[in-house]
């Protein structure tokens, strides 16, 4: 069959033109996932060598180990600085502490976060090699690592001995030797880093995770006992009987922070208090059968009809929206994360309905939880990028951060006008105090004390001046504190990370299970609950779990090693 | 008609305005879809993100080895092609029965009204329209009222809680974002089409089922062959924004596109090289899709590409 040519085009023209956006869509699907090459050879003439004499030829003084280099330039400069965590909000210029710091040291910072996973985020910055003058980002996040190692951050300890002697002083042995790397430098600085020594001096822990009930309904129902699974089961068998609803909508009975991966295993093991070794050997905790029992309970309590799955699916959003509405009865939860929703709740038309810490699941000895309390490598750790142009305002900025002086200028702001000295001690004006529990939002926007430029916050300087907390949060701090195990810090994050096959047999492991949780709990009875988990045991053998095994045995023994030093 | 006897060179320099236009295209296409396949390379080596590109060993066929061995990758495969087969087999149809549909109505006001409306929700991003899905999907959202209102169900599902509604999910999402934009290109092919024929038919006694099927439709039928290669070259592909918005843990097993293990490998794992192989590996099956449909097409009705 014979047609025309020109009937035939006209029909095709539509087409094509759709052909052609399909390729360009296409196209741009293909480009994302091809990594252009990195080029870091551009960044060598601010490279620090330890020739003597060469330093920046714009000061006479040669720097002084006893005085802070940053007084000797504080001509303005603009430091673009990473913060990897999309929710952080805040920016630099508007609030009296940032303003204070850019006319004292001449600094001014441009804060940027990313847009989704700040290891993502970070990881695609590597590829283009163009990095801002700081970053700073989680400790535990892959990126850290190939910042180190793909030498696109620099040695702190050099920048420091050529520029800011001072920062050996402010920095301290200690936060530096344990990120001391093989080859003898150290590149990052961690914040919130915690000591065992400080922990057992001062009672502070860090700790934040927590067991948390809604105040008014746990009271109700005659303070239920949640350590067991019969009183946990007796429990939400109550709320769905007398509390199904709240405020004309469904109760959300349970919910577990960071789902799978976090909430409902590491996290809900620390409740259960199970080891992270057995003479000398790391422990399987996964296997654990008190654990096992209680994930046997979540089955029961969702055969029961008595909790929902929302907690594995809901976004962040749905999440914030129940949390701030006050319809879960049970979180596994941190505190830090409800500082400002349980004042809100505490001051709304139901007075009673925030969130208190409780003792949460036990194991079958009914031990108390055992808690990560905080650990020497701190939350976040900052870097100096060698794609800036900086390298001596931004150690010497670091440096003066790290010191006692900057680290009372962020946290409390000029004397004189947010604080005052009382009785020999820094006091936070009254006014700024009643906004703390009240308007922190406003607090951190205006003034940007306290807690607002957390990067480089040191507890053992900061904690001394912090202004008492509101009791309904001092509540879930003490409950934590208290149930902090201090010495567990060594083992938090064993797990391999980065490229090894270690690492890409436990990414493949970790990630299946976050699957595999979600049926245990949905199965239909324990036989099928057996099934699943044992096919799971089989394919993490199958995956290279003892490769997984030995590398967190090693990295445990060199950890010890280290302690010891 | 002298004019296609004109030299092709000299013919474009008479049309040299015209022929400028398409400047930006060529390069745009180069600098974004022709260079970047030289990375491609980086799927036969121990590529590192944090060494120079040109210093990772090569390592052969490590990576395509090691993904065909994954139970995850055939999981994934599985999932396209399911996700692929309801889209192409009942999605296909559906833009060109609402074109045909829509072709019939007589007040003009009405269906430019309808057209209109109809491809709206195309630019709506999928971030936020797999939100407002998510919403609707979820307790307390429209889908339940709805089904519980009728009697279908007694009491709430958590839609995207369960595997089984996944690939569903998608394919009524997808329905009602962009029917209406896909209908564009069959309304305009049906726009192409010489009233006289209608017209002749009428007089011949066609009724209006009979002037839809032996005009209407044999007269776009190239225009659907055309998609419908290209429909077929894109089995492997999945919406990658739709499944990465309504995909979560307890979902992930039916929802996993290939696309999805991609992204999961490479961005999320760090896995480049093996990412890489992969998405090489499916490029490859794309094109071999592509030249069988567009061959079928030719043998069948005489319809092709090339």
């Amino acid at each position: 069959m014979k047609r025309k040519p020109f009937k035939a085009s006209a029909a095709l023209l539509p087409a094509l033109c759709l052909l052609l956006s399909l390729g360009l869509a296409a196209c741009t699907g293909n480009g994302e996932n091809d990594p252009p090459p990195t080029s870091q050879e551009g960044g060598n003439h601010t490279q620090p060598d330890n020739a003597a004499g060469e330093s920046a030829g714009n000061e006479t003084a040669a720097p002084n180990p006893d005085e802070p280099a940053w007084t000797l330039d504080t001509s303005p400069v603009e430091l673009s600085w990473f913060v990897g965590a999309s929710w952080y909000a805040h920016s630099w210029g508007d609030s009296l502490v940032s303003q204070y710091v850019t006319d004292k040291t001449g600094v001014s910072v441009k804060l940027e976060v990313p847009s989704g996973e700040a290891n993502e985020q970070v990881t695609l910055m590597m590829t283009s090699g163009q990095l801002p003058d700081l970053i700073s980002i989680g400790s535990w996040e892959t990126a850290v690592k190939k910042l180190w190692e793909g030498d696109h951050v620099y040695a702190l300890n050099e920048l420091a001995e050529q520029y800011d002697p001072y920062f050996f002083k402010v920095a301290g042995d200690g936060t530096l030797k344990w990120y001391r790397q093989e080859d003898g430098n150290s590149y990052g600085m961690p914040n919130d880093s915690y000591s065992p020594n400080l922990m057992h001096e001062t009672g502070m822990t860090a700790a934040n995770q927590t067991f948390l009930v809604r105040k008014d309904l746990y009271e109700e129902m005659g303070r239920p006992d949640l350590t067991t699974p019969e009183g946990f089961l007796g429990a939400l068998q109550t709320l769905k009987d007398e509390y199904p609803e709240y405020k004309g909508q469904p109760i959300s009975p349970f919910f577990a922070q960071g789902n799978v991966p976090y909430g409902m295993t590491e996290y809900l093991q620390n409740l259960l208090a199970i080891p992270y070794e057995q003479g000398g050997q790391v422990y399987d905790r996964i296997t654990d059968p008190d654990y096992i029992a209680w994930l046997k309970t979540f089955r029961t309590a969702y055969e029961r009809g008595l909790i929902n799955v929302d907690f594995l699916v809901d976004s962040d959003t749905q999440v914030e929206e129940k949390t701030n509405n006050a319809r879960y009865f049970m979180m596994i939860r941190e505190w830090t994360g409800m500082t400002a929703v349980n004042p809100m709740l505490a001051a709304s038309a139901n007075p009673e309905s925030y969130y208190i810490a409780v003792d949460g699941p036990r194991n079958s000895s009914g031990d108390p939880a055992k808690l990560f309390p905080g650990n020497m490598d701190g939350w976040m750790v900052t870097m100096i990028s060698k794609s800036t142009e900086h390298p001596e305002r931004a150690i010497r900025f670091l440096s003066y951060l790290a010191s006692e002086e900057g680290q009372r200028d962020l946290f409390l702001g000029q004397e004189g006008q947010t604080w005052e000295t009382v009785d020999g001690k820094p006091q936070l004006n009254p006014e700024l105090v009643e906004l703390l529990g009240s308007n922190i939002e406003q607090l951190e926007k205006e003034y940007g004390v306290l807690d607002t430029y957390w990067m480089l916050r040191n507890p053992v300087i900061v904690n001394q001046w912090r202004p008492e907390k509101a009791p309904v949060i001092k509540q879930m701090e003490d409950f934590a504190n208290a149930q902090a195990d201090i010495d567990s810090g060594i083992y938090k994050g064993l797990d391999p990370l980065g490229d090894a096959e270690a690492a890409i047999a436990w990414s493949r492991i970790s990630q299946n299970w976050e699957e595999v949780l979600p049926e245990l709990i949905t199965a239909k009875d324990e036989a099928a609950f057996d099934k699943v988990f044992d096919s799971f045991l089989a394919r993490r053998d199958e995956y290279g779990f003892e490769l997984v095994t030995a590398h967190r045995q090693a990295e445990l023994d060199a950890r010890k090693a280290k302690m010891a030093e | 008609m002298d004019r296609t006897r004109q030299p092709v060179l000299r013919r474009m320099r008479r049309q040299w305005q015209l022929q400028s236009m398409v400047i930006p295209g060529i390069f745009w296409m180069l600098i974004f879809c022709y260079l970047p396949m030289f990375w491609l390379i980086i799927g036969f080596m121990d590529y590192s993100i944090a060494k120079p590109m040109l210093q990772s060993p090569f390592v052969g066929l490590k990576h395509f080895e090691a993904f065909a061995s994954d139970d995850r990758f055939w999981r994934s495969i599985r999932n396209t092609l399911g996700m692929s087969a309801i889209k192409l087999g009942l999605g296909f149809v559906i833009p060109i029965l609402f074109a045909l549909l829509l072709n019939e109505i007589r007040s003009l006001r009405f269906k430019r009204s309808v057209q209109t409306i109809s491809y709206l929700p195309h630019f709506i991003a999928w971030t936020i329209f797999g939100g407002i899905a998510l919403n609707w999907l979820g307790e307390g959202g429209v889908v339940n009222q709805v089904m519980i209102g009728l009697g279908l169900q007694e009491r709430e599902i958590l839609y995207n809680s369960d595997p089984v509604y996944f690939w569903w999910i998608v394919f009524f999402t997808d329905v009602l974002k962009e029917t209406g934009w896909s209908a564009i290109i069959y309304i305009a092919a049906i726009a192409g089409i010489d009233p006289a024929l209608y017209e002749a038919a009428e007089l011949d006694g066609a009724g209006r089922w009979q002037r839809m099927w032996h005009i209407t439709v044999q007269s776009i039928r190239p225009t659907i062959a055309i998609l419908f290669i290209l429909a077929v070259s894109g089995m492997l592909g999945s919406n990658f924004e739709q499944i990465f918005m309504l995909q979560n843990n307890m979902n992930l097993r039916m929802a996993e596109s290939l696309d999805l293990y991609i992204y999961n490998m490479g961005l999320v794992s760090g896995r480049h090289s093996f990412s890489t192989a992969v998405l090489f590996a499916r490029s490859i099956v794309a094109l071999g899709l592509l030249l069988l449909a567009n061959y079928t097409s030719r043998r069948l009705t005489g319809d092709s590409i090339f």
